[in-house]
């Protein structure tokens, strides 16, 4: 895919704010500009580990190449909104798989958010590693995985893992399934540590605001 | 990764710039022009640095799940 299309790409970043409650308010108060660049989804996951440490993933279809999005107004003002000083890495890239380890069950209490951002092997070769592994996935309490890979880089990802309990979320940490390379890859160089958190909310954005 | 919104730069490119013998974030500024200019990418650039010499010196980096060890027994 060239830069020139349009497509549905996720910018995601991971960083600490002085306080995590401004986020959201602050959010929907920039709806209008979100709208400006394509954001039709802004989702916040707030650290249940660290205070004050959030993840913000933003849906986007915009034909303009990403470094063009990126020097956009919008993100300096937004750190500068909810007090980032310095600026950390943007993943930029597209969704390439969400599976659905478990089947979901009515009225379960929402899961852990496990994010990894880090560089891997080969990503197609991880898809299909991951397929082969859904049932440990299942057992260690893996309901759902989202793989996200990087347009600028191919090896990079973005993993979302949703787990059923903090403590299995724990378990999976400390003693990950083989095949989950990402999980020993993060918080090396430019990619931030592992992000355990809950989600926090998702505001959707029409395309004409 | 994209580590410099001015620029455009990725995290690739200033590992690049490092390797070749970048060894500050001002080296690297002039080199690929990340951090040059607003300059509030340059801690994420100084962490790739870090990644970056260790790696080229065999050192293996510390990992996210030490990192989380260490903070959280």
């Amino acid at each position: 895919m060239t830069d020139t299309q349009t497509r549905t790409l996720i910018l995601a970043s991971d960083y600490r704010v002085p306080d995590p409650s401004r986020v959201w308010p602050l959010l929907q108060r920039r709806r209008a500009e979100l709208a400006g660049i394509g954001a039709h989804h802004v989702v916040v996951y707030a650290s249940t580990w660290e205070h004050g440490r959030v993840l913000v993933t933003i849906g986007i279809r915009n034909p303009e190449p990403v470094v063009d999005l990126l020097r956009s107004r919008v993100w300096f003002d937004w750190f500068d909104a909810v007090g980032v000083t310095d600026i950390p890495g943007v993943f930029a890239g597209e969704m390439v798989e969400r599976l659905g380890v478990s089947a979901a069950i009515e009225d379960a209490p929402p899961g852990i958010v496990v994010a990894a951002m880090t560089s891997v092997g080969d990503v197609s070769m991880l898809v299909e590693r991951v397929h082969g592994a859904i049932g440990r996935f299942g057992a260690a309490g893996v309901r759902k995985v989202w793989v996200y890979q990087a347009f600028d880089d191919p090896h990079e990802v973005l993993i979302l893992q949703e787990i059923d309990s903090d403590e299995n979320a724990r378990r999976w940490i400390d003693n990950p399934d083989e095949v989950a390379e990402w999980m020993v890859g993060a918080g090396v160089g430019p990619y931030p540590p592992l992000f355990v958190g809950e989600f926090v909310n998702v505001m959707r954005i029409e395309e004409n605001l | 990764m994209y580590v410099c919104l001015c620029r455009g730069v990725t995290s690739q490119v200033v590992a690049d710039a490092v390797a070749a013998g970048a060894s500050t974030t001002k080296k690297v500024a002039k080199e690929c022009g990340a951090g040059a200019d607003c300059g509030r990418c340059r801690r994420t650039v100084q962490d790739i640095i870090k990644a970056t010499e260790a790696q080229v010196a065999g050192l293996a980096p510390q990992t996210s799940v030490a990192r989380v060890r260490r903070l959280f027994g």
